[in-house]
């Protein structure tokens, strides 16, 4: 009984599709499954994606280009985060690959580039290939690949893998980086490797969460990939304690609504943060102009709360960094 | 040559150098992925060939008076679940240790020191139980629910079933009922060999000619076959110890499947620390007491002096015991599945399904004493067919039917596509985890319970004679709500089932008495899927009868056979026709006033994909804000107690509803009213009864408008789309029922071996 396709390939894929009676299940998503392709890092150094990236790791996975002006940056900053919280875990427990969708484009230099902007971390490369490789991994994941003129429309989404374990999930670089972060070292943690020993904090303890406004869900969710609040300057952006005080109230809107357009205009103070910060765009997140306000309400009120917490340090200002 | 035939010519040649190459089109690139894969039928399985495997009953049994102290055996090896016999012999004994409000942390995990062994991970503390502790996700109202009865089970590798449970069956195999000598359901196996009056003997496999699963391919309750249904009644709340039983090592797995778990009753109105929450997922030796108060929605508000003398439940001696609430709200039909974050449609395929039937004065599961339907002012029990054997809970003539499409390797091993982005299908349908098989029943009325538990695949039931005429039915329950008036089929609006998404069930009654004995019927799927993401369209019965659909899932799947008649017996059930509009109501439903629809909060839910492109994952738009993935820290919507709300669902592509994907959406904890669909009314077996599931997107509407009223129990709760793979991939939605006196919002566990700890949230602060 023929089965049918979409494409105007009906014989072809249909041939695919009767040749669907899986092998046994135990060997299923190991070398038989995912394609041993040659990649290129961006150092120039070519592996094969299998053996060399996937292979007996834990792994996070992501699909960007660097020509991109608003998600894959953000996404890059938001999976920085998870880096830095994996400290020295990174390139040994754990790997992160970036895989570039636009080869064309993304040659190993303008990937090299591209990471020191984000001032990526050791043990995360960035990958890329021939078209028809990289579009083969995505399928492989379950993901649908875009053709060169629909990079925008790209599916973002970030899989987490333990290959050995054959345990696979997906989830978003804007998850918690606590969370992504603690599903690398917990469920797909090889063994021997995991923090189940360590002490931790109890949910008994968990305290409710005080109320939080549609502002600081934003902040959180977005701009805490590159930005601070009485944090002082990262790599990635400046801190923002007493912005509202430093831009006027029309340009900081602006800014945060249209940043691409500023860019573009040139208007002076943003070539001015452009050079500091290598370049690196803010993206622009589509916001509407009451969740702009309501960014900006957060970050006043932060900042108030902020020098409120140095005038006088509250146990938990001492406690110290989070430990996870 | 065109140069349509020029693009296929270069494509083939590309192909066949390539593998699996991306082709351009216009559009987009397509990497085709095969939809359905060819489970073989070794071993000469035919169809209807076995009999239906009736489910076992899970019947609650009372708290001991004082507990042994033991243990879950713990297994030899890293593999595998413990030994059959000492796990029998455990889940047998009555329960072992006390239930507490808040989680047990203080008894430890007897399997941590074969975990540490094991996994190499320094692991010295496991507290027992794997709920988080402390007041968070205590038990809300303890003492005022505490439990009146228990099930317990263990999820397990699948094994041959040894008659565990046999004294638990309340039917107790005896004579004169269908499960006693005699009996249509004495004997397990087709012709008269095998087990009788037992489920000892029972193996898991699809077909008796098929190859048993192996512990590692099929993980289920028990472990064992038949399917476990939960027996349970109103007014008497009821603990279900789920104990993970699965092996320790995270590849014994089969290649698909997670070891750690999180069960949800659905719609189960249950509060937050027992719903299942995804992220509260529990461990292997672990268990989680999952607390069920069995009230009715309601028991807050209405009937609270216990005046209403309809609402009762069953006292067991033949009586009613009243209890408080809405009876209008009446749930019966529920099923229990696993919830755990980012592997549910892994785990609810491999076997972590099982369903509950829920009793009450005017659902009694028994006929022909005090029935409604001969003096409806004195007499509330609406006799659905049941049987006559017990004062509550005859399974005779009401059979649970659960559909779920699967897929086994060249091995007749089960197998699931992990990476199958648009939703696994199965190429196999079984029915209580049996391939094709027949069910046999006496020429009279019948209840079946008729349960979607597939990952991605919609039905559209027929029920048809051998040469293809539609036999007529009703339905008298919709989401396991009693409809106000039981609905014909076949109707002006629809000659069969209505298309049915995953989680829904429809309860229909079917009367036999027409047919001969030896007469064959037959359950038809007539939704054809091309992918996961939606039903395409119908096959035309004909078409679907002589299978020539590129769909295998599309076609007969459910024999029944008609049997002879007891001699003597009488059909004492009521008879749906007597429900239709117009004449008898069977439960009235709870209805908003204009004044309440008029001043109710509205909220618009937008399903699909953000940004309006297909290639995005999928997301929930909440209030036109931008989508968002699931982030289960995030809480979107907030109702307030006893608040009427009307929820605004809208599939994402504006205006092409019938080119977009389809959204079957579950609200948990409230049921709903349909207010309208594009602006129009519901169908006829929407308006008659309440949901919790509400279908959108392709062959249904573009949009839908539900009316709510939240109330009772406070927590965090799940939204999210009940296409199983889809709910994998990040569509889910987090919104807490509110006390408006105290609002207060729940942090996310994070659970690992050694205890459930907590992430840092949005603050700063932290």
């Amino acid at each position: 009984m023929p089965l049918r396709a979409k494409a105007p390939l009906a014989a072809l894929f249909a041939a695919f599709l009767l040749a669907g009676t899986p092998g046994s299940a135990q060997q299923s998503w190991h070398k038989a499954y995912f394609p041993n392709v040659e990649l290129v890092t961006q150092d120039g150094k070519k592996v094969r994606f299998y053996d060399n990236v996937i292979r007996g790791k834990v792994v996070a996975i992501n699909f960007i280009y660097t020509k991109c002006p608003d998600v894959c940056p953000l996404d890059t900053a938001a999976l920085r985060r998870v880096q830095k919280l994996l400290g020295p875990r990174m390139g040994r427990d754990v790997h992160f690959y970036s895989i570039s969708l636009d080869p064309k484009n993304d040659t190993p230099a303008a990937l090299k580039k591209y990471m020191k902007t984000f001032d990526v971390g050791p043990g995360w490369t960035f990958l890329t290939g021939r078209p028809q490789d990289l579009a083969l991994i995505q399928s492989k994941f379950g993901i649908k690949p875009v053709s060169a003129g629909m990079l925008t429309a790209h599916d973002t989404r970030y899989v987490l893998g333990n290959e050995s374990m054959a345990r696979w999930l997906k989830r978003t670089p804007h998850d918690n980086p606590h969370v992504l972060a603690h599903i690398l070292t917990s469920d797909l943690a090889k063994p021997g490797t995991n923090r189940d020993a360590q002490p931790r904090r109890s949910y008994a303890e968990a305290t409710r969460v005080e109320g939080i406004t549609d502002g600081a869900k934003l902040f959180m969710s977005r701009c805490s990939a590159c930005h601070t609040v009485g944090g002082g300057d990262s790599k990635l952006g400046p801190d923002l304690a007493g912005v509202v005080e430093r831009r006027p109230p029309a340009w900081l809107h602006r800014w945060i609504k249209e940043p691409d357009r500023m860019m573009t205009e040139k208007d002076p103070a943003v070539m001015a943060m452009m050079a500091k910060y290598r370049g690196l765009p803010m993206p622009n997140l589509k916001l509407s102009n009451a969740n702009v306000a309501e960014v900006i309400d957060y970050l006043a009120d932060e900042t108030k709360r902020h020098r409120v917490s140095l005038a006088k340090p509250t146990p938990k200002q001492v406690a110290g960094a989070h430990r996870h | 040559m065109t140069a349509r035939s020029t693009v296929r010519r270069i494509a083939l040649l590309t192909c066949t150098t390539l593998g699996w190459f991306a082709v351009s089109t216009p559009a987009q690139a397509q990497v085709e992925q095969p939809v359905f894969t060819r489970s073989p039928l070794l071993n000469g399985a035919t169809p209807f060939s076995q009999k239906l495997l009736i489910y076992e009953e899970m019947a609650p049994q009372d708290l001991p008076t004082t507990y042994a102290n033991t243990r879950l055996p713990v297994p030899v090896g890293c593999d595998a679940s413990p030994g059959n016999a000492a796990l029998d012999i455990f889940l047998k004994s009555p329960l072992s240790l006390a239930p507490k409000e808040q989680a047990n942390e203080f008894v430890q995990n007897p399997w941590r020191v074969k975990i540490a062994e094991c996994l190499n991970n320094g692991l010295t503390q496991s507290p027992i139980e794997g709920r988080p502790p402390g007041q968070y996700f205590a038990h809300q109202r303890w003492d005022e629910f505490y439990p009146g009865a228990y099930v317990q089970s263990a999820t397990a590798g699948a094994r041959t079933n040894t008659g565990m449970r046999d004294s638990q069956q309340r039917h107790g195999f005896a004579a004169g009922t269908e499960f006693g000598p005699g009996g249509l359901y004495y004997n397990v196996l087709a012709g008269s060999t095998g087990p009788q009056g037992t489920a000892a003997g029972i193996k898991p496999r699809l077909h008796p000619r098929l190859p048993v699963q192996h512990a590692s391919s099929v993980w289920t309750f028990d472990g064992t076959f038949p399917g476990k249904l939960i027996m349970a009644r109103y007014g008497e709340p009821l603990l279900f110890r789920h104990y993970n039983a699965l092996p320790i090592s995270a590849t014994a797995n089969g290649g698909f499947g997670v070891n750690t778990l999180s069960t949800h009753l659905h719609n189960g109105h249950n509060p937050a620390e027992s719903d299942g929450f995804p992220g509260a997922y529990f461990y292997p030796g672990q268990y989680y007491d999952y607390r069920y108060p069995m009230i009715l929605s309601a028991n807050d508000r209405v009937n609270t002096d216990y005046s209403n003398w309809r609402t009762t439940t069953p006292d067991g001696y033949g009586g009613d015991t009243k209890i408080k609430g809405d009876y209008r709200e009446t749930l019966s039909t529920l099923w229990f599945h696993d919830h755990r974050i980012d592997h549910t449609g892994e785990n609810v395929y491999k076997g972590m399904v099982g369903m509950m039937n829920v009793y009450s004065g005017v659902d009694r599961g028994r006929e022909g004493r005090n029935c409604h339907y001969t003096n409806p002012a004195i007499y509330h029990n609406l006799c659905m067919p049941s049987g006559t054997h017990l004062d509550w809970g005859n399974r005779d003539y009401d059979v649970n039917l659960s559909i779920a499409d699967k897929a086994w390797d060249a091995n007749g091993q089960l197998f699931y596509n992990l990476f199958a982005i648009d939703g696994f299908l199965g190429d196999r349908i079984t029915v209580n985890w049996a391939w094709m098989p027949f069910l046999e029943v006496r020429p009279r009325r019948y209840r079946f319970r008729v349960l979607n538990a597939s990952m991605s695949r919609l039905y559209k039931i027929a029920l048809v004679t051998g040469t293809g005429k539609r036999v007529p039915f009703h339905m008298v329950a919709n989401d396991g709500n009693i409809m106000e008036h039981a609905v014909a089929f076949p109707n002006v609006q629809a000659q069969d089932l209505p298309l049915q998404s995953i989680g829904e069930r429809f309860d229909i009654v079917v009367d036999f008495r027409a047919f001969a004995t030896g007469t064959k019927l037959y359950f038809v799927n007539l939704a054809e899927h091309e992918d996961g993401s939606r039903a395409k369209q119908y096959a035309s019965l004909s078409d679907a009868l002589a299978g020539k659909s590129d769909d295998p899932g599309v076609g007969k799947f459910l024999e029944f056979r008609v049997a002879a008649a007891v001699p003597g017996a009488q059909d004492l059930s009521m008879n749906p026709a007597d429900y239709v509009e117009g004449k008898l109501k069977m439960i009235p439903r709870a209805t908003f006033t204009p004044a309440e629809l008029a001043g109710a909060r509205v909220r618009k839910f937008q399903f699909g994909h953000s940004g309006g492109s297909d290639e995005k994952p999928w997301t929930i738009q909440t209030d036109d804000g931008k989508g968002l993935s699931v982030d289960l820290k995030r809480v979107s919507a907030v109702p307030s107690m006893g608040a009427v709300e009307i929820w605004h669902l809208t599939n994402g592509n504006d205006g092409e509803s019938q080119s977009s994907w389809a959204h079957p959406v579950h609200i948990h904890f409230e049921e709903g009213q349909i207010l309208s669909r594009d602006g129009a009314p519901p169908p006829v077996w929407e308006k008659w009864a309440r949901k919790d599931m509400y279908n959108i997107g392709r062959l249904f509407s573009n949009d839908v408008k539900v009316a709510l009223r939240f109330g009772d129990f406070l927590g965090s709760y799940v939204e999210h789309c009940h296409n199983t793979q889809h709910e994998d991939f990040a569509m889910m939605l987090r919104f807490d029922v509110k006390n408006p006196a105290d609002p207060m919002l729940i942090r996310t566990p994070l659970p690992g071996w050694n205890g459930v700890s907590y992430a840092a949230s949005y603050l700063l602060s932290e």
